[in-house]
C-alpha cells in the first residue's frame, strides 16, 4: 500500500498521455457514426445553433479543437462564449448542428446519439465561481467522479489524486476543505478534479476573472503545461490579452453568436483583419 | 389577587409519580424520534416533486404541502386517528396512527425547508457534477442533499423542536405520552399546578439546549459563509455538525 502510493504519483503522470490515447479508441461506442471529415480534431462542431426562446445565441457556428492546442476564446459580454462552451460540455442542448467528440458524432440536430455518455467524459470543465463542492474535502472532490462514474478502485483513485494535485502544485492540500483554500488554489483543485476524469479537452470559462493577475497567470500556466506536456486541448475564455498573445496557439473571437475569426494571436492583436475585430481589440487595450 | 400566592404548593407529591412521568417522556421521545426520522427521509422526494417542472408531479406535491401547512395539527391528528381506519379498513394502534399524522405534517414543513436548501445550492455545483458525468441520483445524493441539509440545519432543528413540543397533542387521543401521564396523575391527585409545572420543566430541559445549539449554528453560519473566507478554522463547527442527530441521520449522504 505504502510502496505503491510512493511510486503511484509519478507513474500515473507518465502514464496519462498513453492511457488517454487508449481511452479514446476504446470508447468508440457501437451505433455512433464515425466522422470522416475533421479527422484530427478532438472536438468539432458543424452548423451549431442555440436558441433561448426566440433569441438566437449561437448562429450555425463551425469550429474545431485539435488535440493539445491552446485555444483562447474572446468576445464581448453576451456574445455567446459561455454558451459555446456549455454546448461542448453538454450543459446546453443545441437546436441544430452536429457535435463530434474524438471523431464520433454525439449530438445531431438537437439529439444525443449513442456514445454520448462515454464521449462527454473526455471533456472537462472549470467554472468561474462556486467551482468546488464546499462540503467535501479536496480529496473527496477529486474522488467522487472516479468512484461513482469510472468505478475505479480506491487505491487507484488515491494515487491518481496525488498525481493530479502534483500537477497543480497542491499535493499537500489533499485533506483541506475548499473554505480553507484561496481563490487561486480552488481553481487549481477544480482543474485537478477535471483531470481525474482523464479528459482530452479542458473547457475553462473565465476561471481567472476573480483572481489577482499574478495568481491568475499561475493558474493559466498550469493549463499551458497540460496542453504542452499532456496533449490536453484547452479552450479558455478569458479577457487576458497578455496571456492570449503569449500562450495561445489560436484565438477565436465570438461576436453576436458567430465566430468572427480564428487566427494566430500575434496576427489577431497586431493586425486585426476586420473592422469588428479591430474595434474589439482596441476596447480590450483600453481596459 | 392573592390566588397564586395563597396556593400551597406541595412538591412532595412529585417524586412518587416521577417514574410514571418518565415513562410518558419515553413515549414522547419515541414518537418524536420516529417522526423526525420518517419525515427527514420522505421530505426529500416530496421536495423534489414540489420542484419538478412536470405539472402532474409538482401539483400533487404542492397540494399535499399546502393542506398540511394550512390546517391545524390537532385536526390532522384526529382526522388520521379516526379516518384512516375507515379508509384503510384496518385498525391501527394509536401509536402508529399518531406517528403517521405527525410525520405527514412534519414532512410537509420539512419539504419546504429542503426546497429552500436545494434552491440555495449554486447551479455551478450541479453543473460540475454533470460534467463529471454523475448520474442524476448521485448528483442529488452527493451534491444537493448534503449542502441543502447543512444550509437548512437551523430551520430543520427548529422544526424538530416544535414537533417535540407539539407531540403533546397526542395525549388528546389517549396516547400515553408525557402530557397524558400528567393529565392522569393530576386527575388522581388534584395537584395540577405541581404536576404541569414539572411537565413543563421536563419539556423545557430537553427543548432549550436544542434551541441554544440551533442559535449557535445560525450565528456561525452568518459569521462565515462557507467558501467565502479562506483559512477559517473549522474544528468547532464541523464537530458540532457531527454531533447533531439530524446530521447523523443523513450520515450516508455525506459522501
Ligand atoms: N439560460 C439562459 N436563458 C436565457 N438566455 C440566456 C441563458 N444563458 C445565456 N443567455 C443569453 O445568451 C446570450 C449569450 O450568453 P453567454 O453567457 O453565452 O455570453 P458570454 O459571451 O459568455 O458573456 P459574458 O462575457 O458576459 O460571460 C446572452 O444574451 C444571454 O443573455
Ligand atoms: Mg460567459
Amino acid at each position: 500500500m505504502v510502496a505503491s502510493d510512493a511510486s503511484g504519483g509519478e507513474a500515473a503522470t507518465g502514464r496519462r498521455a498513453e492511457e488517454m490515447m487508449s481511452v479514446v479508441h476504446a470508447q468508440a461506442a457501437p451505433g455512433a457514426t464515425r466522422q470522416g471529415n475533421g479527422g484530427g480534431a478532438i472536438v468539432a462542431g458543424r452548423g451549431i445553433s442555440k436558441y433561448f426562446g426566440q433569441r438566437c445565441v449561437l448562429r450555425e457556428v463551425d469550429f474545431e479543437v485539435t488535440p493539445g492546442e491552446m485555444l483562447v476564446v474572446m468576445g464581448k459580454s453576451g456574445s455567446g462564449k459561455s454558451t459555446l462552451l456549455r454546448v461542448i460540455a453538454g450543459l446546453a442542448q443545441p437546436e441544430t448542428g452536429e457535435l463530434d467528440i474524438s471523431g464520433l458524432t454525439v449530438i445531431k440536430d438537437g439529439k444525443h446519439l449513442d456514445g454520448w455518455a462515454t464521449q462527454r467524459r473526455l471533456v472537462g470543465m472549470v467554472f468561474q465561481q462556486y467551482t468546488l463542492w464546499p462540503h467535501m474535502s479536496v480529496y473527496k472532490n477529486l474522488a467522487l467522479g472516479p468512484r461513482r462514474v469510472l468505478r475505479q478502485p480506491e487505491s487507484e483513485i488515491r494515487s491518481r489524486a496525488e498525481a493530479a494535485l502534483d500537477e497543480v502544485g497542491l499535493r499537500d492540500r489533499m485533506h483541506s476543505r475548499p473554505s480553507e483554500l484561496s481563490g487561486g488554489q480552488r481553481q487549481r483543485v477544480a482543474i485537478a478534479r477535471a483531470l481525474m476524469m482523464q479528459p482530452r479537452v479542458m473547457l475553462c470559462d473565465e476561471i481567472t476573472s476573480a483572481l489577482d493577475p499574478p495568481i491568475a497567470s499561475g493558474v493559466l500556466n498550469i493549463l499551458t503545461n497540460l496542453a504542452r506536456n499532456d496533449g490536453i486541448a484547452c479552450v479558455i475564455v478569458t479577457h487576458d490579452m497578455a496571456f492570449a498573445s503569449k500562450a495561445a496557439d489560436r484565438v477565436m473571437f465570438v461576436e453576436d453568436g458567430q465566430i468572427l475569426e480564428q487566427e494566430e494571436p500575434s496576427l489577431a492583436f497586431s493586425n486585426p483583419s476586420s473592422a469588428g475585430l479591430r474595434e474589439f481589440v482596441d476596447a480590450l487595450k483600453v481596459k | 389577587m392573592g390566588g397564586l400566592l395563597a396556593y400551597q404548593f406541595d412538591w412532595s407529591i412529585i417524586p412518587p409519580i416521577f417514574p410514571s412521568l418518565l415513562q410518558g417522556l419515553e413515549l414522547t421521545l419515541e414518537i418524536t424520534v420516529v417522526t423526525i426520522a420518517v419525515s427527514m427521509v420522505v421530505a426529500v422526494p416530496l421536495a423534489l416533486a414540489r420542484m419538478a417542472t412536470v405539472t402532474i408531479i409538482r401539483w400533487p406535491a404542492q397540494l399535499y404541502i399546502e393542506i398540511f401547512r394550512g390546517t391545524p395539527l390537532l385536526v390532522q391528528l384526529i382526522w388520521v386517528y379516526y379516518a384512516l381506519p375507515v379508509v384503510l379498513g384496518i385498525n391501527l394502534p394509536a401509536f402508529i396512527a399518531v406517528v403517521i399524522a405527525l410525520s405527514a405534517n412534519l414532512t410537509a414543513f420539512m419539504a419546504e425547508a429542503y426546497r429552500a436548501g436545494f434552491q440555495a445550492v449554486p447551479k455551478e455545483h450541479l453543473e460540475a457534477a454533470q460534467v463529471v458525468g454523475l448520474r442524476r441520483v448521485d448528483q442529488i445524493r452527493f451534491v444537493t442533499v448534503p449542502q441543502a441539509l447543512r444550509q437548512q440545519i437551523p430551520v430543520i432543528l427548529s422544526l424538530n423542536i416544535s414537533l417535540f413540543k407539539d407531540s403533546s397533542l397526542v395525549s388528546t387521543l389517549g396516547v400515553a405520552d408525557l402530557t397524558y401521564k400528567g393529565n392522569i396523575e393530576s386527575s388522581l391527585l388534584f395537584r395540577p399546578m405541581e404536576i404541569y409545572t414539572t411537565i413543563a420543566a421536563i419539556y423545557f430541559i430537553i427543548a432549550f439546549p436544542a434551541t441554544l445549539i440551533t442559535s449557535a449554528i445560525e450565528r456561525r453560519m452568518l459569521a462565515g459563509q462557507e467558501g467565502q473566507t479562506p483559512n477559517r478554522p473549522r474544528g468547532a463547527r464541523s464537530l458540532m455538525l457531527k454531533l447533531l442527530p439530524t446530521h447523523l441521520l443523513f450520515g450516508g449522504f455525506g459522501g
